[in-house]
Formats: structure tokens, sequence, C-alpha cells
């Protein structure tokens, strides 16, 4: 997906120039990006801002006419928007996830939703019952868009998006936003729904905890080009290759200084960060060697991983520019 | 086809609610609708030469103008500008279906808030209108509604490339003032502007309904309008459909 996009000099006179001729510069959005995704698959769809995520988001939706490539979503390409498409998918903006008029009530909004998607009386009630008991619709149905506060809207807008039960979601930052309480609504809904209805579902989130509760593969990418697609432990493992050994250890002369690398001490604490593969040895020696009061070894978080997988992934740039 | 009436239906019953809140704003546009006529019918109604008829011929134009009022600068060119139009693009139905509902529901709220107006002129010109001639302008008001949608839909489209889309749009108004009826009636102008005007599409969009109802009109010319007004509808729909896919192609290739 290429824009064009036009450029010019500062100034007055570049200004003027620019009214005769104008410049332009090519701005690949998203290249190369190729993968499959199964039915059923929660996979997340993850990258630094301006990476290509909604860009690839939108033309999977069939928002975007990509300007070279071949993209099908069931069977289907997207930016012809057929009707029988667009009843399978949906997408679900954080920043916007009820795209209707605010003085319409959210009953208002599901009744549209139905005849929009054609839902017989009888599948829409069973439908708005069981999306009303999960998300908790009942007490906000009759009042105003306008009125709800985001984690409402959030709520509404993803009951709305599924009352005529897509196949597919495309969820862009669902979370964003929303404190603890309703991201973790949110993500739990998310979760029951595509373990009940087989939904697949792409998402894209800076949180963590929405990639680490639903998605079990990953796909990473940078600059418009995936950098990363599989398992999310194996993300770990590419971009993080170590891992943390706490310990407590009883004698306050113990110097565990030679069994990694010291991220942190506090008395007879200690954190450490040793080699993925070397961490069962080092562990090993480690309570071979001290009297351990406590020791446990983790992970590091996926934030960590993240973090470290966005600089290896600019130097790299850096170095390739 | 039911399930088109039906959307429609709902898409205008969700707007004359979504509509409801700002009628102050609707006031303003009904103003802005009324202004002109009611100038030419403060200059026309003192002319002698201007015929019996001509406040009832402005008053029939104020309530075209009121039931044909188009503002998708306003509200289609806003949803490209907002990028809500991406959500309306995923909806599975029609794509002119929201900005004729809008449209609808506006001109809906714009009549029922005109009515005092509406009266105030009738009473104080002395309006009359015999049943035929209403009868009449019936069909040519429907035309002219649908014309001046597609007018006003297609120079919103303006939005897909500029960001001055109210520029392109009050262009396009200061032409249906000028040469459809409202700066003066279509019989009054001198030649040949008289007949540029009646070719374009301008007074079917206004005064050509407002002549019917008036009963200004000889049954040939009544003719002659229709056909013109046939014409320019056709026109300006291939127009509307043109510019739209362009218009899409552009927004789904360079970004939403």
């Amino acid at each position: 997906m290429t824009y064009r996009v036009p450029v010019r000099d500062t100034g007055l006179m570049a200004a003027a120039r620019a009214l005769v001729r104008r410049q332009y510069r090519d701005v690949h959005a998203v290249q190369n990006v190729t993968f499959q995704i199964a039915t059923g698959q929660v996979v997340g769809f993850l990258g630094r801002n301006g990476a290509g995520k909604t860009t690839t988001m939108k033309i999977l939706a069939g928002i975007l006419h990509p300007t070279s490539g071949r993209v099908r979503v069931l069977g289907q390409v997207p930016w012809r928007r057929h009707n029988h498409y667009l009843r399978e998918i949906a997408l679900i903006r954080g920043s916007q996830p009820i795209g209707d008029a605010p003085e319409l009530t959210v009953l208002d909004s599901f009744r549209y939703q139905q005849v929009l998607y054609d839902i017989a009386e009888s599948q829409f009630k069973h439908n708005l019952a069981e999306l009303s008991a999960l998300l908790d619709l009942d007490s906000i149905l009759q009042r105003q868009v306008r009125a709800l506060s985001l984690g409402e809207r959030m709520r509404a807008g993803l009951a709305l998006a599924l009352v005529y039960r897509p196949k597919i979601l495309f969820l862009d930052e669902p979370t964003i936003g929303l404190d603890i309480s309703a991201a973790k609504v949110v993500r739990t809904f998310i979760a029951e729904y595509s373990a009940q209805t087989g939904a697949t579902v792409l998402l894209t989130s800076h949180s963590m905890a929405d990639v680490e509760s639903l998605c079990a593969r990953l796909i990473l990418v940078d600059d418009g080009a995936i950098a990363f697609d599989g398992p999310r432990d194996e993300l770990r493992s590419i971009f993080a290759p170590t891992k943390l050994i706490r310990v407590t250890v009883a004698d306050d002369d113990a110097d565990l200084a030679g069994c990694g690398d010291i991220l942190q001490r506090d008395g007879n604490q200690w954190l450490l960060r040793v080699d993925r593969d070397a961490a069962p040895a080092i562990t090993a020696r480690i309570l071979s060697r001290f009297a351990v009061a406590d020791l446990s070894v983790e992970e590091p978080s996926l934030e960590n991983v993240m973090d470290q997988a966005y600089q290896r992934l600019r130097r790299t740039k850096d170095v390739t520019s | 086809m039911s399930r088109i009436l039906r959307l429609v239906r709902l898409e205008i019953w969700r707007q004359v609610i979504a509509w409801s809140g700002a009628w102050w704003f609707l006031v303003t546009l009904i103003i802005g609708q009324a202004v002109a006529p009611l100038l030419g019918l403060f200059v026309w109604f003192h002319v002698p030469g201007a015929g019996a008829q001509v406040g009832s011929y402005y008053l029939a134009v104020i309530c075209v103008a009121l039931m044909t009022a188009s503002f998708e600068n306003h509200t289609f060119a806003q949803s490209i500008y907002s990028g809500d139009i991406a959500a309306a693009l995923l909806r599975p139905q029609p794509p002119v279906i929201g900005p004729l509902g809008e449209n609808l529901a506006i001109r809906l709220w714009m009549l029922l808030l005109g009515i005092p107006l509406i009266t105030l002129v009738g009473v104080s010109v002395g309006a009359s209108f015999s049943p035929l001639a209403i009868l009449a302008a019936v069909p040519a008001l429907t035309v002219a509604a649908a014309l001046r949608f597609l007018f006003v839909w297609t120079l919103a489209m303006a939005a897909f490339w500029t960001e001055r889309v109210h520029a392109v749009v009050a262009f396009g108004g200061v032409l249906i003032i000028l040469l459809g009826g409202s700066a003066a009636p279509n019989a009054l102008l001198p030649d040949p502007l008289r007949t540029i005007a009646q070719i374009l599409p301008f007074r079917s969009m206004l005064g050509f309904p407002a002549e019917l109802a008036a009963g200004t009109l000889a049954p040939a010319d009544a003719a002659a309008g229709y056909a013109i007004s046939a014409f320019w509808t056709a026109a300006l729909g291939c127009c509307a459909v043109g510019t739209w896919r362009l218009g899409i192609r552009r927004y789904t290739t360079v970004g939403a």
C-alpha cells in the first residue's frame, strides 16, 4: 500500500512554487506483508506507531484498496465490499466504538443493526439478551450514546458489532483509554465470544495485557513489513533470549555476582538476568552453592520483550539505512 | 426493493432523532434558505409589471427551498473529513442511503420549523393557490428535491479532493439563487439570460415547481419544464455516480 503525499520546502517561495509545480513522495505504508490466519485463531497484530497495523487492518476490512498485492478474507476481495462479506465482518475501533448519532439510545442503535443485518426478531432478542448478560448492558440500553462513559461506549460498541454474529473481528485498540476493570471485561468478552462462536480475531493493541491474555500467535510489523510471525513464546526467545532469576539468600555475605547480570540487589534479595538456555544450570548452581530462602525463575514481561524487539528493529533499520 | 425502502425509512427516522437536538442550527438553515426569496419578494412585490401572482410565487419558492434544501457540505463532506465515512462504507447497504436519509430528515425538520415563517409570509402577501396548480407542482417538487440533492451531493464529494468544499457548494448555491428563480422569477429575466436559465438545471431545482404552484405557466411551458427536469435528473444522477466512484477510489487508495 503506497501513498503519494505532497512535499515542499519551507518558506513562501517554496509555497508559491508548489502552486505551479507540485512535488510528491511515495510513502510505503505496507509492503511485502504476507500471512494467513486460520478460522478461529486470535492473532495479535503488533508494531510501533506508524508501523502499518491500522492500514493493514483497513485493507482487510475493505476500507482501503491496496495499490498492489492479493488479499482474500473468507474467500472474498475485501475492498469490493459485497454485502455478504460485510455481514461476516466487524471492525471495532477503540477510539470510536460507536459510529452512530449521539442522540440515539443504545437500543435504537441495536434496532438499526437488526434491520441493517436482517436479523430475525427471535434471533435478535436472543443475541441481545446474551450480549446484555455478558457485557452488563441492561442499565445502558435506554440511554443516549452521548451520555455513555468511554467504558460503556466500548461495551455497547462491541455488542453492536457482535449482535449479527460476525465471523471475523478486526479489533483496533479495543481497550484504549479504558480503566483496568473495563479493559478486563472487554478482554474476557472477546475471549469468550471467540471460543463460543469460533470467530477469527485480529487484534492490534499497545496493551500487552490484551495481547498476553488473548493472542497465542503474534504478528509483528515494522515499517510496513512483517518482522515476526509465530507463537508468543517464540517472540520472547528471539527478542528476549534471557530469563530473570529472583533469589533471596539466607547468608548476608553471599555473592551472586558470577551467576548472571545483576539487575537489582536489595539486601539479601537479588534479581539476576541470565541466558534462557543457561537458566536451569545457573539455578542448580545457586541452589547448590548458597543457602537459598526463596528462588523463582521468571519470563521477562511481554512489555519488555516488545520494547527490546522495537529497539532491535530500530537499530537494524539504522544500520541498513 | 422493500429492504432499501425500509433502510431509507429507518435512516430518516434515525436522522430525525439525531437532528432533534440541533433545532437552533436548523433555524439558521431556514433563515439562510429564506433570505434570498424574501429579498426577491420585497423587490418584485412592488414592481408593477411583475404580475399579480408574484407574492404567491415567492411563497411557493420559500416552501420549495425549505423542502429541497441540501446541506451535504455540512453532513456528507464532514463524514469524509472526520473519517466517519469509513464506518459507513462497511455497512451492508447502498452508500447513498446515509446521505439521502439525513437530507430528507433535515428537510422534514426545516419544513416543520419553517411553518410559522411560511404562514407569516402567506398572510402578508395574500397568497392564493388553486388545488389543481398545486397538484401539477407536486411531481415537479419531487424532481426538484432529487435534483438539488444530486447537485449538492456531487459538489460535496469535492471533499474527496479538497478541504475547501464549502466554497464549492456555496458557488453552486449562488447559481441556484441567480438562475433558479430566487433573485427574479424566470419570466422576468431579460433575454438571453431567461433562455439560459430555462435550459440549465437550477430553475428545475427551485423556480419551476413554484411557477407551477402559482399557476403562472402555460401547459406547453410546463411540459417543456418537465422534460428539462427529467433530462437534468438523469444527467446529475450519472454525474453523482461517476463522482462517487472516482472519489471513493481516491479515498480508498489515498487513505482513510
